[in-house]
């Protein structure tokens, strides 16, 4: 079966065997159908920026990152395992994902278990490309991104992996021409970055409306005066986007990968 | 004449032993009471100690570098009390005021002791008399700003900050230390009549003293000591209630950042022969955290940072890291110091962590890092969440959505239990782009 557009298509380990990154789709950008769509933005900028990689395709498995922070330690262990079994299998050393959960469980949880990679995150990855003018930006910023915009850091990437940078310079080259130019700070950006609720298995749980956390960290987003909120998570994509849905405005959610695309006009 | 002054100046012989003896009994009440305390700990589960004898020197370096870079760091350099307006200022003027201080009166007691071996080895004149003196008397007025910035804090007392009335005392204390450190200082000046460079190094004491100039040189050295006294008492009672109170946090906050886990919610793995082993996983016993994990609850201040970072709390839920620690800590006090009944068993219905935190708290936890991250001496409220959460998981207390999330990752290994098949679905996927949707205005 051949894929609609082929930007948006990635070889499997197999068909690429001569990877250099292997892509971690992650489950939300498997499954989650708002997912899904940063899942093609991504493959779409990598295809274009040339980059040697590949996918696991059915192989791959959930890092375990919800598992284990529920509390459930050997089903972890279990899908960790698994993976790194996969892994090896492919030779894999290089790993790039757009979950920081996905990361942070690589870095993190998985060499104590003999897993040991060199991960990026994607916005690391595109600030390389970008950098090395492999994603080469139009002059003109595309209306859509004219208006001013401000980005939610995820607490595993920004504070618990310490990568704050990256996104931010990858806006601010997305966003160059504009006259707004630079990315509009939250009060808690970066490493102090707020939770948008989902991480801890709490996605997975039930919020009664006024106990939400989503709703106040999308206020603190919205009294930027942001058109767009610009996030690099699968959990937080969702998140935001329940929390501006019932603040009833209209300001886009994006992820990072999407912004690019829309730039690059793919 | 180089300018100095004689240690225990005006002290009687009597009163000099009678002070080593009070010095004594404070340190050993004081030591008793922290060695309580690390009993205490010492019935959580051990951390396998770096091999020591076995290790290369520079492995054991390696291991040690990331405490002692927090011990300097965020110790001395208070990296992680700064960034809270005027209550850092508050800590950082109690802080170096005391070190100084306790600096001082160490130097002082130093040099005492090299002069009792020969009269040559005194330092305590000259130019370090000067430094020394104009240094203790500045920093004597930073100590009592702090004391005083924290009055106003404890007056004003924002909710997040906890609050026992011996603090109170301890505040009381140091006001009455700081204070009566200058009275003798001026007294002093009053018998003495320093001049020159050796009045002026003390400006503070010269300038009080001018308040006594009416007292004859006996009034000024009966005084002197009687003020010595009280001073001297005041900071033997401080030193014995450091393990006692609040204080206490002069030790573990040191001591957590010496041996906290280098990385903010770090989990070591368990594995199935080692919960065969120990019948459990995760925590249901209190003694079943590490010793470090309980030396972490005697660290804890209720400075409130991790309740103001904390999204649960935000969100009225039935969480606050602070309380968390606090509650943990209440169980701790309940440990019996000798270690009363056999801690390896963690039977005891006592010391059942669940019985006393609502499984409910820990379930609104995001596990998003903020309380650790916050927190000045490293506590980390997470990992203590994770692995009570282990254990209520291992026994069955999690239902609902996340449940079923979980039987699903065993199943498919995807939280949405779809098949493995469909994870290239994207590739087909035939929702349009973001990038379609409208810009907003």
């Amino acid at each position: 079966m051949s894929p609609p557009d082929s930007l948006a298509a990635a070889p499997t380990v197999q068909e690429n065997p001569h990877f250099e990154f292997l892509y971690w789709v992650g489950c939300a950008g498997a499954y989650d159908p708002r997912a899904q769509r940063v899942t093609r933005a991504l493959v779409t900028l990598l295809n274009y920026a040339g980059v040697n990689f590949a996918i696991l395709g059915n192989e791959e498995r959930c890092t375990g990152d919800t598992a284990r922070r529920l509390g459930e330690e050997l089903l972890f262990q279990e899908l960790a395992a698994a993976n790194i079994a996969t892994l090896a299998k492919y030779q894999v050393r290089k790993i790039v994902a757009h979950c920081p959960h996905c990361v942070n469980a690589f870095r993190s949880d998985y060499p104590p278990l003999g897993g040991r990679y060199e991960v990026l995150h994607h916005t690391e990855l595109l600030v390389q490309c970008l950098r090395e003018g492999r994603l080469r930006l139009p002059n003109a910023l595309p209306v859509s991104l004219r208006g001013p915009l401000t980005y939610h850091d995820p607490c595993y990437l920004a504070r618990v992996q310490g990568v704050h940078a990256a996104p931010r310079e990858v806006l601010e080259r997305a966003l160059e021409g504009g006259a707004d130019g630079a990315v509009r700070e939250m009060p808690r950006c970066r490493e102090k970055t707020s939770c948008c609720g989902a991480g801890g298995g709490r996605l997975w749980m039930e919020e009664a409306p006024q106990q939400r956390v989503c709703t106040q960290r999308a206020k603190e987003a919205l009294a930027t005066g942001a058109h767009t909120v610009a996030v690099a998570c699968p959990f937080c994509l969702t998140m935001m986007t329940d929390g501006v849905a019932a603040q009833g405005v209209a300001t886009r959610v994006l992820d990072i990968a999407e912004i690019l695309v829309e730039r690059l006009r793919l | 004449m180089t300018p100095t002054r004689e240690t225990f100046g005006n002290i009687p012989p009597s009163s000099q032993a009678l002070f080593y003896l009070v010095a004594a009994v404070s340190l050993g009440v004081g030591a008793i009471g922290f060695w309580r305390r690390v009993r205490r700990w010492r019935q959580g589960q051990p951390i396998p100690p770096p091999a020591l004898a076995a290790e290369a020197l520079g492995n054991l370096l390696a291991r040690w570098r990331p405490g002692l870079r927090r011990l300097w760091v965020e110790g001395l350099g208070q990296q992680r009390v700064r960034g809270r307006g005027l209550s850092s200022w508050a800590h950082g003027s109690l802080f170096i005021g005391f070190l100084v201080l306790l600096l001082g009166t160490t130097l002082l007691e130093v040099d005492h002791l090299a002069g009792m071996v020969s009269e040559k080895l005194h330092f305590h004149h000259g130019a370090y008399y000067v430094g020394y003196e104009f240094t203790l008397d500045v920093l004597g007025l930073v100590f009592l700003l702090g004391t005083a910035l924290f009055f106003g804090r404890r007056l004003r007392r924002p909710a997040s900050v906890g609050h026992r009335t011996t603090d109170w005392y301890v505040l009381g204390s140091f006001l009455t230390i700081g204070v009566t450190g200058y009275v003798v200082e001026a007294l002093r000046i009053t018998w003495q009549r320093p001049v020159g460079l050796g009045a002026w190094c003390s400006p503070v004491g010269w300038a009080l003293a001018s308040v006594f100039r009416g007292l004859s040189e006996l009034q000024a050295r009966h005084w002197h000591l009687a003020v010595w006294w009280l001073h001297a008492l005041l900071v033997f009672g401080f030193l014995a209630a450091i393990p006692y109170t609040r204080l206490l946090h002069i030790l573990t906050g040191p001591l957590n950042l010496l041996c906290a886990p280098p990385a903010v919610g770090f989990l070591a793995p368990v594995t199935t022969a080692e919960a065969e082993a120990a019948g459990r996983l995760g925590v249901r016993d209190l003694r079943h955290f590490t010793w470090q994990q309980l030396m972490s609850l005697d660290a804890c201040m209720e400075c409130g940072r991790c309740e103001e970072a904390c999204p649960a709390t935000a969100t009225a839920k039935p969480l606050s890291p602070k309380r968390l620690v606090q509650d943990l800590r209440g169980l701790l006090d309940g440990l019996a110091p000798g270690g009363a009944g056999d801690p390896s068993s963690g039977n005891e219905e006592r010391f059942n962590v669940h019985a006393r935190i609502a499984a409910e708290t820990l379930w609104s936890c995001t596990a998003c890092s903020a309380c650790g991250f916050v927190c000045p001496v490293r506590v980390d409220p997470l990992r203590l969440i994770l692995d009570l959460r282990r254990n209520l998981v291992a026994e069955g207390g999690l239902r609902g959505t996340a449940a079923v999330v979980l039987r699903r990752l065993q199943a498919s290994g995807n939280p949405w239990g779809l098949p493995p098949e469909a994870r290239t679905d994207w590739m087909r996927g035939r929702n349009p782009p973001a990038s379609v949707g409208q810009p907003t205005s």
